[in-house]
């Protein structure tokens, strides 16, 4: 049957349901536990690691395939955990899945792409994360994400866990496992570039008169 | 701090100071760009796993981690094509994606498709199977069914994947796009999540919607449905509706033959912040306009208020609906939850221990009392019968 297990962050004042887990365990101590099987263990680690998923995925893959991939990448990490052995190294090791999530879904999305001859952006290799969205009222958003996809890799990737995810560099660099001076050059040096690019986007717009 | 104007070079400090770990002088430009991003963010949406997924476990390394590599690998490659087919053989009748219990499909117009299987309309019965996704271009409808559960139509542009159909729980995801559901199953087996609130039926047939962005509105047209988030509860009955945000979850409902000026200022309010403790200009152009009918909305103001706003909004509230015997002015302005309850039921909208059973028997919930609590992630763990 299809009994389903939930694991998700939710509201205060709720006591943790079966579980002995620490809400403020470090993340080794919830590896660990996780590779033996606690489940509310591997709910943490979802909680805790959900947005910069959600940020690598953003970084390759439409917007509408993220969430799913998300969920994705955290089920195939699951059996995976026992082959982990420096659980220190977690965060690297689930960055990675969800980097070959990506690869994976563009791979296997080639021969039915059926959208490709809709698709006008030729300076970029990869298809824009924001294609398929049509919202109005989210335009500019899009606008703004189809440009720091056009940056290198690491900017982007950097760039998006900052602006989209709200994630201070500090907290990339753990999460990551990048040192805090990577995070802070790519954050410097995609910033750079992000602004040069939306200065020339928005110069045309701005009367014409340059 | 000071800014320095005429430095250019400490300025680029400053701000990447800011850029780096929000500290030293805000930089606009990186303020405008995080709050205009915000809605792309992950939206907390819970991990579903099927309950029989292989938890990782640790084991002693065995004899094979003890050989030599070339040994050891091959080794491996034998066991591993020994266990890969006797796992094939074994499982193969019951593992593939289209088995197991899952709900009717059917193609309304157009080509939807499940997975990247398209549904022809010439098709007796597709399956939607747990886990599975369904998928309508802008022009393909579908409708799923169940026995059980009811009929849900699915609009254009719009993606639902099935999570979960039992006895006692059906659970879908709508991405995006819009359903509209008819649903027999009992109060609180039937339940949607969409990335800014999750939708509980509690006897109803409704209209839901999910933005791009995440955002989403609910529309009821019998019965009553719950929406909640975050810590907060909406319930929307016939003839209203309601509307939700990502990080926000539910808006506060309203009947919909509301004024107009009524309906403004409730959206402001909605906006401009939700947990005001001091009358506003849209605060008191709501009380001001509401009618009696408008309890709905003066009921659920309570929990989105406080201190003298709340103090506001409940005289407003008990004037046009006159508390039961048993609520107190005080009870109210502390979020007393039976009083709550009591004052919910006194407008006739639908019998609120419904959905108390619900939150007891399905899914931890927090009370009306803690709403206003700054919000802190915890694990919930949840298994179904």
């Amino acid at each position: 049957m299809a009994a389903l297990i939930e694991l998700h962050s939710s509201r205060s004042g709720f006591p943790a349901v079966n579980s002995p887990t620490e809400f403020t365990a470090s993340d080794d101590a919830l590896v660990r536990a996780a590779q033996r099987g606690d489940r509310p263990a591997f709910g943490l680690l979802y909680a805790r690691y959900a947005r910069m998923i959600h940020g690598i995925l953003l970084s390759r893959v439409p917007y509408s395939d993220v969430d799913d991939l998300v969920q994705d990448v955290f089920l195939r990490a699951l059996p995976r955990l026992s082959s982990l052995r420096e659980v220190s190294k977690f965060p690297g090791w689930l960055a990675a899945i969800a980097r070959n999530r990506a690869t994976d879904f563009h791979r296997r999305a080639k021969p039915h792409d059926e959208f490709d001859e809709h698709s006008v952006n030729t300076e970029a290799e990869q298809p824009s994360p924001s294609t398929r969205l049509t919202s109005h009222s989210t335009a500019e958003a899009h606008a703004v994400l189809d440009a720091i996809c056009s940056l290198p890799d690491s900017y982007r990737e950097t760039l998006i866990l900052r602006l989209v995810e709200g994630m201070t560099g500090p907290e990339i660099a753990a999460r990551t496992g990048l040192t805090h001076g990577s995070v802070r050059v790519n954050l410097h040096r995609g910033m750079q570039q992000l602004r040069e690019i939306l200065g020339r986007k928005a110069a045309p717009l701005a009367g014409g008169e340059l | 701090m000071t800014t320095h104007a005429n430095d250019p070079e400490k300025n680029k400090l400053m701000n990447d100071d800011y850029l780096w770990d929000r500290s030293g002088t805000p930089d606009p430009e990186i303020q405008r760009l995080e709050a205009l991003l915000a809605d792309l963010r992950h939206a907390d949406q819970p991990l579903i796993l099927p309950a029989d997924a292989p938890a990782a476990s640790t084991r002693p390394r065995g004899l094979l981690l003890r050989m030599p590599w070339l040994p050891r690998l091959a080794a491996a490659a034998v066991v591993l094509f020994a266990l890969s087919a006797s796992i094939y053989f074994a499982l193969r009748p019951t593992s593939t994606p289209d088995a197991g219990p899952g709900w009717d499909v059917t193609n309304l117009e157009g080509a939807p498709q499940i997975g990247t299987k398209t549904i022809s309309t010439t098709q007796a019965a597709a399956k939607l199977h747990v886990g599975q996704t369904l998928t309508t271009n802008s022009t393909s409808r579908a409708s799923l069914s169940d026995n059980d559960l009811g009929e849900i139509k699915i609009d254009p542009n719009s993606r639902v994947r099935l999570l979960q159909t039992d006895n006692n729980h059906k659970r879908i995801q709508l991405d995006v796009g819009t359903i509209h559901a008819a649903i027999w199953a009992p109060p609180g087996q039937f339940v949607v999540d969409t990335p800014s609130a999750v939708a509980v039926d509690l006897g109803c047939a409704y209209t839901l919607q999910v933005a791009p962005d995440g955002s989403g509105a609910i529309r009821t047209t019998l019965g009553w449905v719950g929406f909640h988030l975050n810590g907060r509860d909406s319930f929307i009955p016939a003839g209203a509706m309601c509307s939700t945000r990502p990080k926000f979850g539910p808006g506060i409902p309203y009947f919909e033959d509301a004024g107009e000026i009524f309906r403004n200022a409730l959206h402001d309010f909605d906006l401009s912040g939700q947990s005001a403790d001091s009358a506003s200009p849209a605060l008191n152009t709501i009380l001001s306009e509401a009618r009696p009918r408008d309890g709905l909305t003066l009921w659920h103001l309570l929990s989105r208020t406080t201190g003298p706003a709340r103090a506001q909004v409940y005289a407003r509230f008990a004037a046009l609906v006159p508390p039961p015997p048993a609520v107190t002015r005080d009870g109210i302005l502390a979020l007393d939850p039976p009083m709550l309850d009591l004052y919910w039921n006194a407008l006739n909208l639908g019998d609120i221990s419904v959905w108390r059973f619900w939150e007891q028997s399905s899914e931890p919930h927090q009370s009306p009392a803690s709403r206003q609590t700054p919000q802190k992630k915890q694990l919930l763990l949840k298994k179904a019968p």
